[in-house]
């Protein structure tokens, strides 16, 4: 469940936030959403993978975390074993609001049903004593931005990957917990050939639309698969 | 003589015998230890207030920190708050927090402080610990591995719980033998050294090393030793306290640093832990009647911790002299603790003494007897040298003082300020504290600890630079930045400490 309210000092003043990684905080998710912007911070550590989104019509993008649902091989109790983690699971219990009016500037949003929300005295506050934003929720809403922005242009990106049909569906069997295989279907990645099958117009095209870099990270974070597949071997059998 | 040091035995409990007991058996684990103790003899337990050293002595001698706090009712000390030591108005108050400055010149922080400067007080722009401890809040994350913080800090503990927990970590995780029994003689061996004790019980415990926690009896140091008292109450004039512990609700907040207020002959302590607070006048004999410092005290409490049952407090009369050994290692004999002297308990340093004897004895253990007359010397040397910087360091918070009392005015009459300090006052008008003032490795305060004070108090006549260095105020914007993200980040001392009792329930 559940309830977002617009974040305020009057309402918020006192609330705290748990900010560590961890399962009982919404973090035990196998895949999260990923904007173009970010594809280069997030190569380093994240297959990042693409989906078709049939109600909206249109493809996302997603860092991959697991094989199977509720599966994070990248945390580990209270450690996450990576720099950075994807924008949208690292700006939560926040959310961007936007109001019927298109124009209107964003809000900043929080779930206060969310399991970050601390009811124990620890974690960080949002607000100080004198209603001032702490620098933690300074951080957050300028992530907020970056990620509201990056979202907001991602769809050029994903128009141009259909447009070009650079993308292609795939699957991965990796072995099961139970000694079987388990099959990771669904997904789609950049389709290496075609990419490199371009013609130099559609090159230029693409790179003067800011396109090529995500296009590239998101290519070479496919070495991650791998890693990632050794890191479920190794917890399952280690 | 070349015989090998295998046998310590130690003389009294207490804190300072305990320590001693458990950090030679964690640093020492070869030697076989012995700790006597009367069975009828309560610990002082004024010493409830440690330095940050006291996590490496723990961490040392292998007690886990939640442990430590749980059992010792302990909550976090962060530095010591003066409240009304300058002329005892409203608003005066500083505070000497563990956390040092920035790192750098200390003229061009000064410049920058006075240049920026909108009344914030030297600590707060120096260090992000004052904005921790204005909020009652903890120095670290219970997340955070034992003994680590975000900023410096020790504890406030109740003394008699802290004896208690040494005694069953030394007795049983460390094999160090404890005899309940009273001393009743020594046995004096080759060259007057202590060869043996003999107790009630009628038992005789031969030792190589002797330890002399036996408190302002001073048993081995000036009972069989006989070595000089070096008295310094011409300095430091307090030399009484009236002491009481007043519970405290539950929910109360527990304050992040001792507040010392002072009062027209001394100062009165308040020392936070989570049920209670321990609260003492200290005072000299000389101007203030017992009587007018009971009601002080009781004044203070009224105040302070409002509710409390004044007509039930029975305050606890405590009496001291000022001073320390001109020895503290005779022969095969170490004093430790009360034994070896004490000062009055502003800033601290009887609990902190013990550590850094302890530190620099088994940093240097004698492997033999004739070793010991070489380590001798110079543990005394160090050690003089040592109790002389806190005499100058406590006088300094006196003689700043700008208050008209009787006892305030006598406090600052130059025949009582020792000529260092003299020399040194002299000196801080134009640069400040540094470490040209103070050129020890191990210093008891710090250039640091110095500045606190000298500029927590600001005498009108120092001179300070006016002009800032951009590095300079750029280094005072990053502490308060700090200082923002760790005021939002700390969970309460009381928030911190309730669930580590919930988690032990």
């Amino acid at each position: 469940m559940s309830n977002h309210q617009i974040l305020n000092p009057a309402d918020h003043g006192d609330l705290r936030i748990h900010v560590g990684p961890g399962a009982a905080f919404g973090d035990k998710v196998m895949a999260c959403l990923a904007v173009p912007t970010e594809f280069r911070r997030l190569a380093t550590d994240y297959p990042i993978l693409f989906r078709f989104d049939p109600e909206q019509r249109s493809f996302s993008a997603l860092a991959l975390m697991g094989f199977e649902p509720d599966e994070n091989l990248f945390l580990d109790g209270a450690i996450w074993h990576a720099s950075a983690k994807p924008m949208a699971l690292a700006i939560q219990p926040f959310l961007v609001g936007r109001s019927r009016d298109p124009d209107a500037p964003a809000q900043v949003h929080i779930d206060v049903d969310h399991p970050r929300i601390a009811h124990n005295g620890q974690g960080v506050r949002v607000f100080d004593d004198t209603g001032r934003p702490t620098p933690y929720l300074e951080q957050a809403v300028a992530m907020l931005g970056e990620l509201d922005e990056g979202y907001q242009t991602s769809g050029d990106f994903f128009g141009a990957l259909d447009r070009y049909e650079l993308l292609e569906p795939f699957s991965l069997d990796v072995p099961g917990v139970d000694g079987g295989e388990h099959r990771l279907v669904g997904y789609h990645m950049i389709d290496e050939d075609k990419l490199r099958a371009l013609d130099s117009a559609s090159v230029g095209e693409l790179h003067a639309a800011g396109h090529l870099m995500p296009l590239f990270m998101a290519l070479a974070s496919l070495g991650n698969l791998a890693k990632l597949a050794r890191r479920r071997a190794a917890r399952n059998h280690g | 003589m070349s015989s090998l040091i295998e046998h310590v035995v130690i003389v009294g409990g207490g804190t300072a015998g305990w320590l001693s007991a458990c950090v030679l058996a964690a640093r020492q684990p070869d030697l076989s230890i012995t700790l006597v103790e009367a069975p009828d003899i309560a610990t002082i337990g004024v010493g409830e207030g440690t330095w940050p050293t006291m996590r490496e002595t723990l961490s040392t001698i292998g007690i886990p920190e939640a442990e430590f706090l749980r059992e010792c009712d302990a909550s976090f000390k962060q530095g010591s708050r003066f409240d009304g030591w300058v002329n005892g108005g409203a608003g005066d108050s500083y505070l000497h927090p563990y956390s040092m400055p920035p790192s750098g010149d200390m003229r061009d922080l000064l410049a920058a402080w006075r240049a920026n400067d909108q009344g914030m007080p030297f600590a707060a722009a120096m260090t992000a610990q004052t904005a921790i401890c204005d909020q009652s809040l903890a120095p670290r994350h219970p997340s955070m591995p034992d003994y680590a913080g975000t900023v410096n800090y020790g504890y406030h503990l109740d003394a008699g719980k802290f004896a208690q927990l040494l005694t069953k970590h030394a007795t049983g995780r460390l094999g160090v033998t404890h005899i309940a029994a009273k001393v009743t003689g020594i046995v004096a061996g080759e060259h007057n050294d202590i060869a043996a004790i003999e107790l009630s019980d009628g038992l005789t415990v031969t030792g190589d090393l002797f330890i002399d926690c036996t408190g302002q009896a001073a048993l081995l140091i000036g009972g069989h030793f006989g070595v000089d008292w070096i008295d310094r109450s011409g300095v430091s004039f307090n030399d009484r306290a009236l002491a009481v512990q007043v519970p405290t609700l539950h929910d109360s907040m527990i304050a992040s640093q001792t507040i010392g207020t002072a009062h027209r002959a001394g100062w009165i302590w308040d020392i936070a832990l989570p049920t209670r607070r321990g609260i003492g006048c200290v005072y000299s004999g000389q101007f203030m009647s017992d009587a007018e410092a009971d009601a002080v005290l009781r004044d203070y409490v009224a105040a302070k911790v409002p509710g409390t049952d004044l007509a039930a407090l029975a305050p606890r009369r405590l009496s001291f002299r000022t001073g320390y050994r001109d020895k503290f290692w005779q022969n095969n004999c170490v004093a430790i603790g009360l034994s070896a002297g004490f000062i009055e308990p502003l800033e601290a340093s009887a609990i902190v003494l013990i550590e850094l004897s302890l530190r620099a004895l088994a940093d240097n253990f004698p492997a033999s007897r004739a070793a010991m007359d070489i380590h001798a010397p110079r543990f005394n040397a160090l050690f003089q040298y040592r109790w002389e910087r806190i005499v100058d360091f406590l006088k300094l918070h006196y003689v700043l003082s700008r208050r008209e009392e009787p006892y305030w005015q006598a406090q600052r009459d130059p025949a009582t300020i020792p000529a260092r300090l003299a020399e040194q006052l002299t000196l801080w008008r134009d640069q400040p504290p540094s470490t040209w003032d103070f050129p020890q490795v191990d210093e008891v305060f710090s250039a640091a600890s110095q500045q606190y004070v000298l500029y927590g108090m600001s005498p009108p006549q120092l001179r300070v630079p006016t002009q800032a260095a951009v590095a300079a105020s750029k280094q005072l914007a990053e502490v308060s930045e700090r200082a923002r993200s760790l005021v939002a980040a700390l969970p309460t001392n009381r928030t911190y400490l309730s669930a580590l009792e919930a988690q032990a329930a």
